[in-house]
């Protein structure tokens, strides 16, 4: 027995025969945004074709600005989906966030930055308690969250009701701060004769930071696997709970943001705005790659499952339709996304 | 992730720092409406000792529309004078209306007053209502039916009539094509102020009608702004609502388009939107009146035996309030009467 | 150094124990060792006495079948649990785990029977999770690539891609991507929960070279199965639980495979069904002769002609019913 170990012997290696090299179109159909891209190009030929207004240059800046509306909310609610999550109060969240700085600034007559300071702080508040009270009692978040949508929507129209008698926001533009928060969140520049809102630039900004984050960093890493295995995550050390937690006050965050964008864009806030649109959220992540059960997808494929939304919002209005069919093509297109995921998928796997 | 706790208390202490320093706005906010309101006349003059009554309002208000603040206001006057407790409650949803409505003729109160945008599901509460002996009066939807419906009185405006005088209106400024604007579906006093514009346009102009969901206001600006860019040939949109008409404004600018805005009904932002020249001219049904007149009436009924009316409606409008008469109203709508 | 010899529940073969195996330079010291712990939920006693050790380049093995209170015994050693008496020895000194983190720390590293892998995730995001490289603000993604695949193919797996999701790779693969991974970030002791329970012959072969492998390297493996024929062939000592309760503790010198065998298929039950049928007399006794023919041919008999006392009261006090 001596102390110096022997070279340790090298099993021979194992050659995965059956693993073939895969080519480079396979690659990029296995994707997760894969879907998503080739669903935005059909339906963008599509409106080209049926809707001459469509076309034009200032028509999609007009496509790119509802895009952003929804785009904005969509990336954290992505993220929390690759992170095993839902959130149904994230469409009345961003409304309770506009409620809450418009109410403060105007009933204790402050600078309206103050209540936009205010609501960031209530915003990131219902999504630390939203996070927590899922990690703590394990309870689906689908249902503790959709307790929460139920309590915010109730408060964001009876609240306001009591403190101010009235059903709306009250007019807060006279106030000092407001002309300046509006450039900030709601600004819009025109390039070529092009008029573009500011929310288009913050939305790929976010989309660009989120990507970042999930690919590139640790936390990233952490996202995935507290989607895609929670227990395994938890073995090797992973702070899944905190993971979680985080990731609920990321949506809190931007439903503060997209909230102050609408805010000072429309001086008042009609307090039954936002219902509905968690589902919009949900389903534009889906047709983005989002696994329902967590642990795959990418917040690209999102951002251009929020584009389809725009493109198709905007598209039928372009075209002369009844806006009614909105609902129900939503609905197929939903359906529509997630066979043409499937297939795609299914394709890129037996290609290699 | 502790260093994002430590963050997180930072940036709270930040924020208090924030609101003890920076706090104060100079202009605008609560403060400055209150100034504005100190000075002015109560309008609920004294108070009747006359018995004490319950009456209950329901209407079929969206959350969000500032038009039913005006009528509350003027309802919750006359509630004071006349020594009655009010019990308001509205759903924009007809069936649910119809639910709130047996849910005062359970509570026996001593009389009711409802707006009626659905007859069929509206009106067989109403009988019921009076089959229970409980006096209801009606106001601002329903005009065309409200004594089959079961209502002893009705306060408002016909909504056909003030179509017409509104598409003539439009005609003489010379729209040619004009864009009417419902913030709801399937309610009947909206439905017919559009037809009034049409009928009263006559062979002047063409009328379209685009509806928008009028609780969302992105969705309304995305709405519209896409319709004013399809249709270059607008030259007049015409809204249904004040909240509309205001986020029509953006629209119009968004889509760079050379129309003019006219709406029914009024606010105290819009009408300040009058008086600048963004909005040419607003149809006033006096909403204060209705609310007002509501329960006065109800009052008068239950204290006297009066009914008001004779059978016929009692008209509280149109009016238009353009740039000739917009500044002696505006210093009413800035107290949220007008 | 000595392990007590008489539990409650069952005797211990040798004397002493001597260390087995390469590696023992730490002067003896176990790596792990438990003396007497035992686990109580509420009123259900999981484990009960057990004592088990593990050097440096030393296997373990924990054999059992279902029920026996592996798991337990696994969520104690890997810091999930504590032991509600008795004592856990890390390298000499007693710890108290509140966490598998901690265990780790200590450089404790379990794996699963689930693997602790996350299936959709690619085989370096696995290898890495909860160990990322950082690099400035994000990670440094080509180097973990390349360690991976490096680590990896140290250990026999040549994977063309490490970007392939983990869950596209076979069974055996998984378990040596996990083992790897375990040695890769300084395990000193690795516990195998039922590496080879869900493979084929061929695949098991190939956990067993990597068990070895490892145990050259001079880990402590505690190696966890209820099939005999892989334990033995790497075991250099035998823990048998059953129902919560130590059957035996035995060195590899003590115990010959078919002994091992037997005791894991009950042969001691079967010895005394083999008596009672014969006692009976007519057919029984013909089939209770068979019985006792089969077990001697497991080789139970020669154990019960050994040097301990009573034997027969031993098994008994282990395997009867309370």
């Amino acid at each position: 027995m001596t102390a110096t170990a022997e070279a340790p012997v090298t099993p021979p290696p194992i050659r995965d025969e059956r693993m073939g090299r895969k080519s480079g179109l396979a690659r990029l159909l296995a994707r997760p945004e894969a879907g998503a891209v080739a669903g935005a190009i059909v339906i963008y030929v599509f409106f080209f074709i049926v809707a001459p207004p469509f076309r034009n240059a200032s028509s999609f800046s007009s496509v790119l600005y509802v895009t952003s509306t929804y785009g904005l909310m969509v990336t954290p609610i992505a993220l929390l989906m690759i992170g095993g999550e839902f959130d149904l109060s994230a469409g009345v969240a961003v409304t309770s966030s506009a409620l809450c700085a418009s109410l403060f600034s105007y009933e204790f007559t402050t600078n309206a930055w103050v209540g936009v300071l205010v609501a960031l702080a209530l915003s990131l508040l219902i999504g630390f308690l939203n996070g927590w009270i899922v990690v703590k009692t394990g309870i689906p978040s689908f249902l503790v969250t959709l307790g929460t949508f139920f309590v915010l929507q109730g408060l964001n129209i009876a609240l306001t009701q009591t403190i101010t008698n009235q059903v709306a926001s009250p007019d807060i533009s006279t106030l000092q701060g407001f002309s300046s928060a509006r450039v900030v969140f709601s600004g819009s520049f025109t390039i070529g004769g092009v008029n573009i809102r500011t929310s288009v630039i913050y939305w790929l900004v976010f989309v660009a930071i989120a990507t970042w984050i999930l690919l590139r960093t640790r936390i990233g890493n952490w996202i995935f696997s507290a989607g895609g295995s929670p227990v395994s995550a938890r073995a090797v050390g992973v702070p899944v709970g905190r993971v979680k937690i985080g990731l609920f006050m990321a949506v809190g965050l931007m439903a503060w943001f997209t909230g102050m964008h609408t805010l000072f864009l429309f001086n008042t806030i009609q307090t039954s705005q936002g219902v509905g649109n968690e589902f919009v959220y949900i389903i534009a992540a889906v047709v983005g790659g989002c696994l329902l059960t967590g642990g795959y997808g990418s917040a690209v494929g999102a951002a251009i499952g929020a584009l389809i939304f725009g493109m198709v919002n905007q598209g039928i209005v372009y075209a002369g339709w009844n806006p009614d069919w909105f609902q129900t093509f939503v609905g197929l297109l939903l359906l529509g996304a997630i066979l043409l995921n499937t297939f795609i998928r299914r394709r890129a796997e037996a290609a290699a | 992730m502790f260093r994002s706790k430590k963050r997180a208390v930072g940036i709270a202490v930040m924020a208090i720092l924030a609101l003890v320093l920076a706090a104060c706005s100079s202009t605008g906010g609560k403060r400055a409406a209150e100034a504005a309101a100190a000075g002015q006349t109560n309008v609920a003059a004294g108070h009747a000792n006359t018995p004490h009554y319950t009456i209950a309002m329901i209407t079929h208000a969206a959350p969000g529309d500032t038009f039913w603040d005006i009528i509350r206001a003027g309802a919750t006057a006359a509630a004071a004078k006349d020594n009655i407790t009010l019990k308001y409650s509205s759903d924009p949803d007809p069936t649910k209306q119809a639910q709130l409505i047996t849910d005062a003729i359970n509570s026996k109160v001593s009389g009711i007053a409802v707006t009626d945008p659905a007859p069929a599901a509206i009106c067989p509460t109403v009988k019921a209502a009076r089959a229970a002996g409980i006096p209801v009066v009606m106001f601002n939807a329903g005009v065309n039916n409200w004594q089959q419906c079961g209502g002893m009185m009705f306060f408002g405006q016909d909504e056909s009539i003030a179509g017409v005088a509104a598409g003539k209106r439009l005609a003489s400024e010379g729209a040619k094509n004009v864009l009417c604007v419902l913030q709801a579906q399937g309610q009947v006093q909206l439905e017919a102020r559009c037809a009034g514009v049409k009928q009263g346009l006559g062979s002047e102009g063409t009328m379209s009608k685009l509806y928008v969901n009028g609780e969302d206001n992105s969705a309304m600006l995305s709405s519209m702004t896409a319709e004013l860019t399809r249709n270059k040939s607008i030259d007049a949109v015409i809204t249904l609502g004040a909240p509309v008409a205001l986020v029509a404004i953006q629209a119009i600018a968004t889509a760079h388009s050379p129309t003019k805005l006219y709406t029914f009904d009024t606010n105290a932002a819009e009408i300040a939107k009058i008086k600048s020249g963004a909005v040419q001219w607003a149809v006033d049904q006096q909403p204060y009146l209705q609310g007002y007149e509501s329960i006065d009436s109800l009052w008068l009924y239950l204290t006297n035996g009066n009914v008001l009316g004779g059978g016929l409606t009692v008209l509280t409008g149109p009016a238009f309030i353009d740039a000739s008469n917009v500044a002696q109203v505006a210093a009413y709508a800035a107290r949220g009467t007008r | 150094m000595t392990t007590p010899q008489n539990t409650s529940a069952g005797k211990h073969r040798a004397q002493d124990t001597p260390s087995v195996g390469q590696g023992s330079g730490n002067g003896g010291v176990p790596l792990v060792r438990l003396v007497n712990a035992s686990k109580r939920y509420g009123a259900v006693i999981a484990l009960s006495d057990i004592t088990l050790e593990v050097g440096a380049g030393e296997v373990t093995c924990v054999l059992g079948d279902n029920g026996a209170g592996k798991s337990t015994l696994i969520k104690i050693i890997a810091g999930l649990h504590q032991p509600s008496t008795g004592s856990y020895e890390v390298e000499g000194t007693p710890v108290a785990f509140n966490s598998p983190r901690e265990a780790l720390e200590h450089g404790i590293a379990t794996v699963y029977q689930d693997l602790a892998v996350v299936p959709l995730m690619p085989v370096w995001r696995n290898f890495f999770l909860g160990n990322e490289v950082r690099k400035g603000l994000g990670m440094n993604i080509g180097f973990m690539k390349k360690t991976c695949k490096d680590e990896l193919l140290a250990m026999g797996i040549d994977l063309r891609d490490v970007d392939q999701a983990i869950g596209t790779l076979s069974g055996g693969e998984r378990q040596c991507v996990a083992i790897s991974r375990a040695v890769h970030f300084g395990a000193k002791v690795l516990i195998l929960d039922e590496p080879t329970a869900a493979l084929g012959v061929k695949q098991s072969g190939v956990v067993l070279k990597y068990i070895i492998q490892a145990r050259e390297r001079g880990l402590g493996v505690i190696f966890i199965t209820h099939n005999p024929h892989h334990a033995y062939p790497v075991g250099d000592r035998f823990l048998l639980l059953n129902r919560g309760k130590s059957l035996g503790y035995f060195e590899k010198s003590q115990i010959t495979r078919d002994e091992l065998t037997g005791l894991m298929a009950g042969g001691a039950e079967l010895e005394q069904l083999s008596h009672e049928l014969e006692s009976e007399g007519g057919a029984a006794a013909d089939i209770g002769h068979a019985m006792e023919a089969d077990v001697e041919e497991l080789g139970i008999a020669h154990q019960a002609s050994g040097t301990d006392t009573a034997p027969a009261v031993t098994r008994q006090e282990g395997t009867s019913p309370r």
